[in-house]
């Protein structure tokens, strides 16, 4: 019952929060919004039996990414094509589309009969750590993609350096230098 | 003993040796030497000739059969090349070879300076080639194969100046009327072998296949499709050998060479339809019904070119219509089963009209070129030689007594009056009963008349250019000289030919040695169909008839064209108005019958059913466009858009999913 | 009444759905990137809705899942921006339509 109601409760949260992702016009308001909501998400995740994932949510996603979101929007000055429409002839057609494709998808899970089980285990550091790194238990499955994932992250990391990076002898470079 | 297949072996090796000098050739101006060319060119027929002549000597009465190997082997059809050597195709072979080397000799003085000289020679041998084949060949399907090549090597020969434009159409004709009777020979084969099999294209087997009819008196059963594969033959037979329908290809066949005149249009290729009937006269003998087609389509042919010869103004037409003619006559003895008096008069005729033709190129070649006869005459003194060998030929085609065509021209028409069976069957009007009309009476009186006019034309034309006053101009009238040895040898020989091959058969004073030498193939046919009454008539009325309409035609021509002014010959040498109506009767049908129809035909494939054709293609290319540019409205320049769109189908793949129960 | 694992689900759907439209239908680039993460936690919390349906061992996949998708959006955040900040030094505006070069 309790389980319910903060369930209710921060149910309400996430989906204002992404319905007010949808209506800001700032887009600083719109990472707000959804930091919001994704910290109300983490809380859903500590309720459902998985808090180590609720905290990395919360560490990772709106510590992490919001943040390197807020950074460029704030470089780049996201909010300077803020006169034009919010919602033109696409998005009339979209979200009646979207609406109608979630309608098809929640009247399938809904004739599906699924239900909680009593013997779930509870996603703690101990047992996620174990799953992951425990090679003689549970075989090298895991930490092969662990490791991958590593090599994912330098990777990514090198290609947005590489995309960002102004280049030496360009008219951006040639101008900041002059600035100085 | 020499094998046979090396009789057309010979101008084989011949055509490919000549072929590769005249490719070779090509490239220089002048060409290559004549002397050298014309030893070869004649030494191949001569070989030839002398290989008959000496299987000719030896030959037992049953004859020499020798199979080379086998041609077609599938599932119900086979067929081996083999050659058959009996009494019919030694005669056929022995002057169709002979001739074919005098008139290659002739060639080589009357070609000389052409460019194209080992050319003609190549094509000359390969003519001589498939007629050998055409002649020697022991099954209907390799004497197609010589059919189609005589056919082939006409077209190749008469189109033989091919820078101008008439003669290649002349040629085409030639080609393409012989392609139409053609149609008949192959069907004919074809309605043989659908009763017989693929082994009664053999001509032993179809004698003895008819034997066995005759036997077993199944003939009832065989007799339609037998008189259709008759008929179908006869079609072949009028497209080689120009009767009525076929025959307008001849007269413009003369722009060829003269020589190519004398060898395949008067001597050997058109008489391959006598060659055949002949071969085929067994099965011929059984169906009255064609073969009194044959004699009603030889009597009008017969007629209608000797009127037609009359009316022509060149030398040479004058001689394709009379050859027209003279076939006409082969054509009425085959029609009453008197094969042997048919292929007689075949080898006779090839002696004098092959003299004749020789003579007129002679005559042209005096003349440097000119053919029309009204700018000829008086030629008598100035070509001695020449005059005398087309004074013999005229006397042997007339029928003048003890030369060639009196035996043999009267031969036919006294066998066509004995064993013609054609009547009017036998009517009641006004309550009287009119009995059976025997109809051979009338056409031996058409042959009678056809004979007269054959004297006419040809009178005329011996009076028109040997005789009176020379009509032409005076600088060709100084140039005007003897052919050289070369060309006059062969001549002479012909109007030899002309004078004494004859006496192979001369009925009245007992040699029978030609009809002796035809009896074992032609035999039984002829039996099969004699007469059952022979009217007991003396021989000598029949030849004396001949003679007084000989004499009476000459008389005529004497009176009318011997001091007669000769109007000036002004432009072409065509006959004009009713003249021009008779000679082209059959190009006009020709053109009614079949070219309008096909050239309408051809319009309308042009112009309704090409575009009909081509709407269905448009609409099959707007219907794609259409579709295509239907579906390129799903690609958009936004990309928002396009994402949008993919949600769309998304949505349309999931219901589908979940309306048809789901994939799991 | 009880918390049932379907009002999970839905919770998932109507966020994926919101994130969707917030994808596709909004002109600013930053609100696309933003409406991708909502729809990945969306993604994310289905995940974890499913693992508390499962008996123990299978469990513990619907919740190591999600720790890999994190990371993986993080890193597709990361790449996603520089090349936003490439774009836009190209054509010096944060609207999407005028990335639009695809012809008709």
């Amino acid at each position: 019952m309790l389980a319910l109601i903060y369930f209710i409760v921060l149910a309400i949260i996430a989906v204002g929060s992404a319905v007010c992702v949808l209506l800001s016009r700032h887009p600083l308001y719109g990472a707000l919004s959804l930091v919001a909501s994704m910290v109300s998400l983490a809380g859903i995740y500590g309720l459902l039996g998985s808090p180590f994932l609720g905290v990395v949510q919360i560490m990772v996603y709106a510590g992490a990414i919001m943040m390197l979101l807020t950074f460029v929007i704030m470089v780049l000055n996201g909010a300077r094509d803020s006169k034009t429409p919010m919602f033109d002839k696409v998005s009339l057609f979209v979200i009646p589309a979207v609406i109608v494709l979630a309608g098809l998808v929640g009247f399938a899970l809904v004739r599906s009969p699924i239900a909680f089980d009593a013997a779930t285990i509870r996603g703690s550091v101990a047992i996620t750590s174990k799953t992951l790194f425990d090679v003689a238990q549970t075989g090298p499955g895991y930490f092969v993609l662990f490791e991958v994932l590593g090599v994912l992250l330098l990777s990514a990391m090198g290609a947005a350096v590489l995309l960002a990076k102004k280049r030496l002898g360009s008219v951006d470079s040639e101008k900041t230098e002059d600035n100085h | 003993m020499i094998s046979l297949g090396l009789i057309p072996l010979f101008p084989l090796l011949g055509c490919i040796i000549l072929g590769a000098i005249a490719i070779i050739s090509s490239g220089s101006k002048k060409g290559p030497a004549e002397g050298f060319v014309g030893t070869l060119a004649v030494l191949f027929p001569a070989l030839s000739f002398a290989g008959v002549a000496l299987l000719a000597f030896n030959m037992p009465d049953a004859g020499i059969r020798e199979t080379v190997c086998n041609w077609i082997d599938i599932p119900m059809f086979r067929v081996d090349i083999g050659f058959l050597f009996d009494g019919l195709s030694r005669i056929m072979l022995l002057f169709v070879t002979g001739i074919g080397t005098l008139i290659t000799l002739y060639s080589i003085g009357y070609m000389h300076g052409d460019r194209g000289f080992a050319r003609y020679f190549a094509y000359i041998n390969l003519f001589l080639f498939s007629m050998v084949v055409l002649v020697l060949s022991d099954n209907l399907l390799l004497t197609f194969l010589g059919w189609e090549g005589v056919g082939l090597c006409s077209y190749l020969l008469i189109g033989f100046w091919n820078k101008d434009l008439k003669n290649c159409q002349a040629a085409n004709k030639a080609f393409i009327v012989n392609r139409v009777g053609d149609i008949g020979f192959l069907l004919g084969m074809l309605c043989l072998v659908t009763i017989g099999g693929s082994a009664i294209l053999n001509y032993d087997a179809l004698v003895n296949f008819v034997q066995m009819i005759i036997n077993g008196n199944h003939l009832e059963v065989v007799i339609p499709i037998l008189s259709v594969a008759g008929v179908l033959f006869f079609i072949g037979c009028t497209g080689k050998s120009a009767q009525i329908p076929l025959l307008t290809w001849l007269p413009d066949a003369m722009a060829g060479p003269t020589p190519v005149s004398a060898l395949i249009h008067a001597a050997t290729m058109v008489t391959s339809g006598v060659y055949l009937l002949a071969r085929l006269g067994s099965m011929f003998a059984l169906l009255p019904v064609v073969l009194d087609i044959i004699v009603v389509i030889g009597m009008l042919t017969a007629f209608w070119a000797a009127v037609a010869g009359l009316f022509q103004n060149d030398i040479k037409k004058v001689l394709a219509y009379s050859t027209i003619s003279q076939l006409g006559y082969m054509f009425m003895a085959s029609g009453v089963c008197a094969f042997d008096a048919s292929i007689f008069h075949v080898f006779t005729h090839a002696f004098f009209k092959a003299a004749l033709f020789l003579g007129a190129g002679a005559v042209i070649h005096a003349l440097a070129g000119e053919q029309d006869m009204r700018k000829m005459g008086g030629l008598l003194k100035k070509t001695p030689v020449t005059a005398c060998v087309m004074i013999f030929a005229f006397l042997a085609i007339v029928g003048f007594p003890g030369f060639a065509g009196f035996w043999s021209k009267d031969l036919i028409l006294e066998r066509l009056f004995m064993n013609c069976t054609m009547y009017i069957p036998g009517f009641t009007i006004f309550g009287t009963e009119v009995p059976n009309i025997p109809l051979n009476g009338v056409v031996y009186a058409v042959g009678l008349a056809t004979a007269v006019i054959t004297a006419v034309y040809m009178g005329r034309l011996i009076i028109l250019t040997f005789f009176g006053n020379y009509r032409g101009s005076k600088e060709s009238e100084e140039h005007i000289h003897e052919a050289p040895a070369v060309m006059l040898i062969p001549m002479v020989i012909l109007a030899f030919g002309a004078v004494f091959a004859g006496y192979l058969w001369a009925d009245s004073i007992g040699i029978k040695f030609f009809a002796e030498t035809l009896a074992p193939v032609v035999g039984a046919a002829q039996a099969y169909n004699a007469p059952a009454v022979t009217a007991h008539l003396n021989p000598m009325i029949f030849a004396g008839l001949g003679t007084i309409a000989a004499l009476l035609g000459m008389y005529i021509a004497y009176k009318i064209y011997a001091n007669a002014r000769i109007p000036a010959a002004k432009g072409s040498s065509a006959p004009e108005g009713g003249k021009a109506t008779w000679t082209f009767l059959f190009d006009s049908l020709h053109k009614y019958v079949g070219i309008i129809p096909v050239n309408v035909l051809a319009w309308i494939c042009d112009v309704v059913v090409d575009k009909i054709l081509g709407a269905a293609q448009w609409t099959i290319g707007a219907i794609a466009t259409i579709l295509g540019d239907g579906a390129a409205t799903f690609q958009v320049r936004k990309v928002r858009l396009q994402i949008a769109l993919s949600i769309l189908g998304l949505i349309a793949l999931v219901a589908i999913v979940l309306l048809t129960g789901g994939t799991f | 009444m009880e918390l049932q694992a379907i009002y999970v689900q839905i919770l998932a759907l109507v966020i994926f759905a919101i994130g969707l439209i917030v994808a596709v239908s909004r002109r600013n680039v930053f609100f696309v990137l933003m409406g991708v993460e909502l729809a990945l936690n969306a993604v994310n919390l289905s995940f974890v809705g499913f693992a508390k349906t499962l008996p123990a061992d299978a469990s513990i996949v619907g919740q190591v899942v999600p720790l890999f998708s994190i990371a993986v959006a993080a890193a597709e955040a990361c790449v996603g921006l520089a090349m936003v900040i490439l774009i836009f030094r190209n054509r010096d505006s944060v609207d999407a339509d005028t990335y639009s070069n695809m012809k008709g």
